[in-house]
């Protein structure tokens, strides 16, 4: 390609630095950025003036940035969710399953000690609590498991059956938050009973203890594949499965694991959002759509490149700028959908840059 | 670009011509200023080891790489190829070493597949007549109604190069040619070479070895060392010795000797073993053997006579259907392959890069995969990368794998270092059994010779070693039993001195002891 006197070609990179990495991703962002100007330009308003009021709002006032941060453990979870399975080749794309198994097992603690009925509650509500998060991670588990089993022991395609348990658990939340299921709010709005104040774990600074279990999964994943015997083996397995077979690594255990520490970090995502976040403490009516944004996850796993620590920036930009979409939205005057159009975009462009993790564009020496 | 340019030359006249093709990849310089030649109806071998640049310049011939300086000339007039079509449409021809067929598709599918001709209606009758009248004219037979999935290697071969003739090939490059055929398929091969080059096609195998091939067929050889032209002769004046040494830059010797060692207790113990395929017939029927510390225990056999299934059941990566395997007094049959590796069991497999290494994995790592589990290489689950790195530098060095550094991913080693890597890491282990499978395949003469010593050494540091090869040479030079296979059974077990190249070449095509001493 010529440009000026210039000519330009395209070369496959040998190596990519985590700082390259970084350096592209930063560009992906700016570019969208600059794309997505365009709807603010059609809708005549100043992009400038959109993008202060969102990122001001997402990370710099009082409202918005504690709900940045609700969104983000969340994510952050999600992406965890995700990055296991990558790291051994495999696609979880069940975040959402999982979040809602983990959610309802959560619930099913507070039925079974009879919260709902007399919000009397026999035992320590500190020890519900950390049944609740307990039984979130099983519940997680549970369906995570399925995916991982089936993959290990018959070479079940993975994507499909995570996929497929996700509407399987989206009317079973129906179900039992629903007319006359069991978790059914008194009011019969179509959502479930709320959380009793006593069972509402204390906020740090306003923000959820939940963070810290994100934060330091965080660390521990990252520890985990950088130095650890079972990272080796899931990231052998997760390059090439009969490499790992031929050395030992056992073809139905890996599948399984990453599946079971997925599921379970999925579920933890579902208490989080749906008994842990201030103004919440119940499974909303519009649960689906922390489905929706748990497939988000995906996409931070993949801009990250499976880097537990690079997931923690990516998460929290996701998580501010859906709050930040969504409030520019209201607060402008434009249609419905600003939020995930501008995470679309995002996207879309973080995908198309990822092409420069595998090319370079070099000047060619003209004489 | 027109086709008319190459069917007007005679034989005997120059058809393709490099001029001073050079191509650099990051850190080698894998093609410096190389001329070829080629004349109509001509066998032009080019030989020369891994790495050597070979492949580069058959990719740049075939136009799947463009070179960085340099011409090429098809006729007289230069040409520049884009890409492959380019290459195809002008009359060049490529067979692949990996053969690049759909496997689910019938041989006359495939051979059409692509075809300009076949465009949006296919006409299979009339490909039918044409590629018929290709085979009768150079003696070819295939069912080409065939699923390519059932066919042997060298049928499969013979797709590509009806494929290629098909397309209107006057230049047929063959990488490898006979690299995954049985003796007896090669024979076939070099008939249907000898027949096309009647018809003035002028063919250009790329061999790595085999040099008695490369004598038997060529007329003409070049030899490629480091990127450059050692040699091009006449394969009339050249002999066996004389082309290792432009090869490799140094004398070689031929034959490893067979070493004595001190022969201990036995290690390994077979008992009418059983083992069935991915296909699900038996193909390992009943093997019994024994192996001493110090003896290497070599099978002799064509591919696809129960090996694979041997070797695989013994490493613990397929299920046994019956027997008992017994290493060192302990029953292992239903041992699981890490349960092995832990007792001392080493295993070398024949697909290196598929199955003995990851690709995409530094070499510190894929050292990492026979250590992972060993006590002194981890603590409470986190791995020692320290100790493993040096390790990892140390086995490099002793086993001189060409490599920058042990930070390099696997994948940009040669095959020949890549088998050297993984020689260093198994043996370093110090199995007390070592399981080697088609260890030199593929590989060039001075990197055969090197891996040949190694498995020499090792017995005699007391190793138990099962060779298993398809490499008659091999065999006979190294072990101290031979045990030829055909369709899952030994045909006899034979001692070293006794064994002699006819009596195990007959025994591998099926004849047994008995029948082949009257």
């Amino acid at each position: 390609m010529r440009l000026g006197g210039y000519k330009f070609k395209l070369q496959k990179r040998v190596s990519l630095s985590g700082w390259q990495a970084a350096t592209i991703s930063l560009l992906a962002i700016i570019s969208a950025l600059a794309l997505f100007s365009l709807i603010f330009i059609l809708a005549r308003i100043n992009p400038l003036v959109a993008y202060r009021e969102i990122f001001s709002y997402a990370f710099a006032s009082s409202y918005g940035l504690p709900l940045t941060i609700n969104r983000f453990i969340f994510l952050l979870l999600c992406t965890f969710a995700f990055i296991i399975p990558y790291k051994a080749g495999l696609w979880n794309i069940g975040m959402a399953g999982q979040l809602y198994t983990g959610t309802l097992s959560a619930y099913a603690v507070l039925y079974a000690f009879g919260v709902n009925e007399f919000q009397a509650i026999r035992i320590s509500p500190h020890l519900i609590i950390v049944f609740m998060v307990i039984a979130a991670a099983l519940g997680g588990i549970a369906v995570g498991s399925i995916a991982g089993y089936l993959k290990g022991k018959f070479n079940i395609n993975e994507i499909v059956v995570t996929m497929m348990l996700n509407f399987i658990t989206f009317w079973v939340v129906s179900f039992m938050i629903k007319e006359g299921g069991p978790f059914m709010n008194p009011g019969g709005r179509g959502e479930s009973f709320e959380l009793p104040s006593s069972l509402q774990p204390a906020l740090i600074m306003g923000i959820p203890f939940t963070i810290f279990i994100a934060l330091g999964v965080a660390l521990l994943l990252y520890f985990m594949f950088a130095k650890t015997k079972i990272g080796f083996k899931i990231k052998a397995y997760g390059h090439n499965p009969t490499a790992a077979e031929y050395a030992g690594i056992s073809p139905l255990l890996i599948p399984l694991l990453v599946f079971v520490l997925g599921g379970a970090l999925a579920g933890l995502a579902g208490y989080h959002y749906f008994a842990a976040v201030p103004g919440v403490y119940k499974i909303a009516r519009t649960y689906g759509s922390f489905g929706d944004l748990a497939f988000y996850g995906i996409i931070c796993g993949l801009i990250s490149q499976g880097n537990a620590i690079a997931a923690i920036p990516v998460a929290l930009l996701f998580g501010g700028l859906s709050i930040g979409g969504r409030f520019v939205q209201g607060k402008l005057g434009m249609s419905f959908g600003v939020d995930f159009a501008l995470l679309g975009v995002l996207m879309i462009t973080l995908v198309a840059f990822q092409f420069f993790y595998r090319y370079k564009i070099i000047r060619v020496n003209t004489q | 670009m027109q086709k008319v340019l190459i069917q007007d030359i005679q034989r005997g006249e120059t058809i393709l011509e490099a001029r001073g093709i050079t191509k650099k990849f990051p850190g080698v310089v894998a093609n410096d200023r190389i001329n070829f030649e080629i004349k109509a109806g001509e066998i032009h071998a080019v030989l020369g080891e891994n790495g050597a640049g070979k492949t580069t310049l058959m990719k740049i011939l075939f136009g799947q790489y463009q070179p960085d300086e340099g011409e090429i000339y098809i006729g007289g007039k230069q040409v520049h190829f884009r890409s492959p079509l380019d290459a195809i449409d002008l009359g060049i021809g490529m067979v692949h070493q990996h053969r690049k067929l759909v496997t689910a598709h019938t041989v006359i599918e495939n051979i059409i597949l692509g075809h300009p001709r076949a465009g949006k209606v296919l006409n299979i009758k009339r490909a039918e007549g044409e590629i018929n009248e290709f085979c009768e004219k150079y003696g070819f037979s295939i069912d080409l109604k065939a699923k390519v999935w059932q066919l042997s290697e060298g049928e499969k071969q013979l797709v590509e190069i009806l494929k290629a003739l098909y397309r209107g090939a006057e230049v047929l490059i063959m990488d490898e040619p006979s690299s995954a055929l049985t003796p007896f398929e090669t024979e076939k091969l070099l008939a249907s070479i000898e027949a096309m080059t009647r018809d003035d096609l002028a063919i250009v195998p790329f061999i790595t070895h085999k040099l008695p091939i490369v004598l038997r067929i060529s007329d003409r050889v070049t030899v490629l060392r480091n990127g450059k032209v050692v040699a091009c002769i006449e394969s009339a004046l050249a002999t066996e010795k004389s082309l290792a040494k432009k090869m490799v830059g140094r004398d070689v010797i031929f034959r490893t000797k067979r070493a004595q060692a001190e022969v201990g207790k036995p290690i390994l113990q077979v008992e009418n073993l059983k083992v069935i395929s991915d296909k699900g017939y038996l193909a390992l029927k009943g093997a019994s053997f024994s192996i001493c510390e110090g003896e290497i225990f070599g099978i002799a056999g064509v591919s696809g006579n129960g090996q694979c299934e041997l070797v695989e059941a013994l490493a613990g990566l397929r299920k046994v259907e019956g027997g008992r395997v017994i290493f060192d007094e302990k029953d292992i049959t239903f041992a699981s392959s890490l349960e092995r590796w832990q007792l001392g069991l080493g295993y070398i497999p024949s697909d290196r890069i598929h199955v003995g290494s990851i690709a995409d994995f530094s070499l510190v790592e894929n050292t990492t995969l026979n250590y992972y589990f060993d006590e002194d290489f981890h603590k409470r689950g986190v791995l020692d990368y320290r100790k493993i790195r040096e390790l990892t530098k140390e086995i490099i060095a002793e086993f001189g794998v060409a490599a920058p550094s042990a930070d390099i991913t696997a994948k940009s080693l040669s095959g020949g270092n890549l088998q050297k890597l993984i020689l260093a890491r198994v043996l370093s282990r110090k199995p007390r059994l070592l399981i080697v499978y088609l260890p030199t395949q593929g590989l060039d003469v001075g990197a055969t010779e090197f891996v040949r010593n190694k498995l020499v050494e090792a017995k005699q540091e007391k190793a138990g070693i099962l060779l298993v090869s398809e490499d008659l040479d091999e065999i006979l030079a190294l072990s101290d039993w031979v045990a030829p296979i055909y369709e899952g059974k030994f045909m006899g077990i034979i001692q070293g001195e006794n064994a002699q190249r006819e009596l195990v070449g007959a025994m591998i095509a099926g004849i047994t002891l008995d029948e082949a001493e009257i």
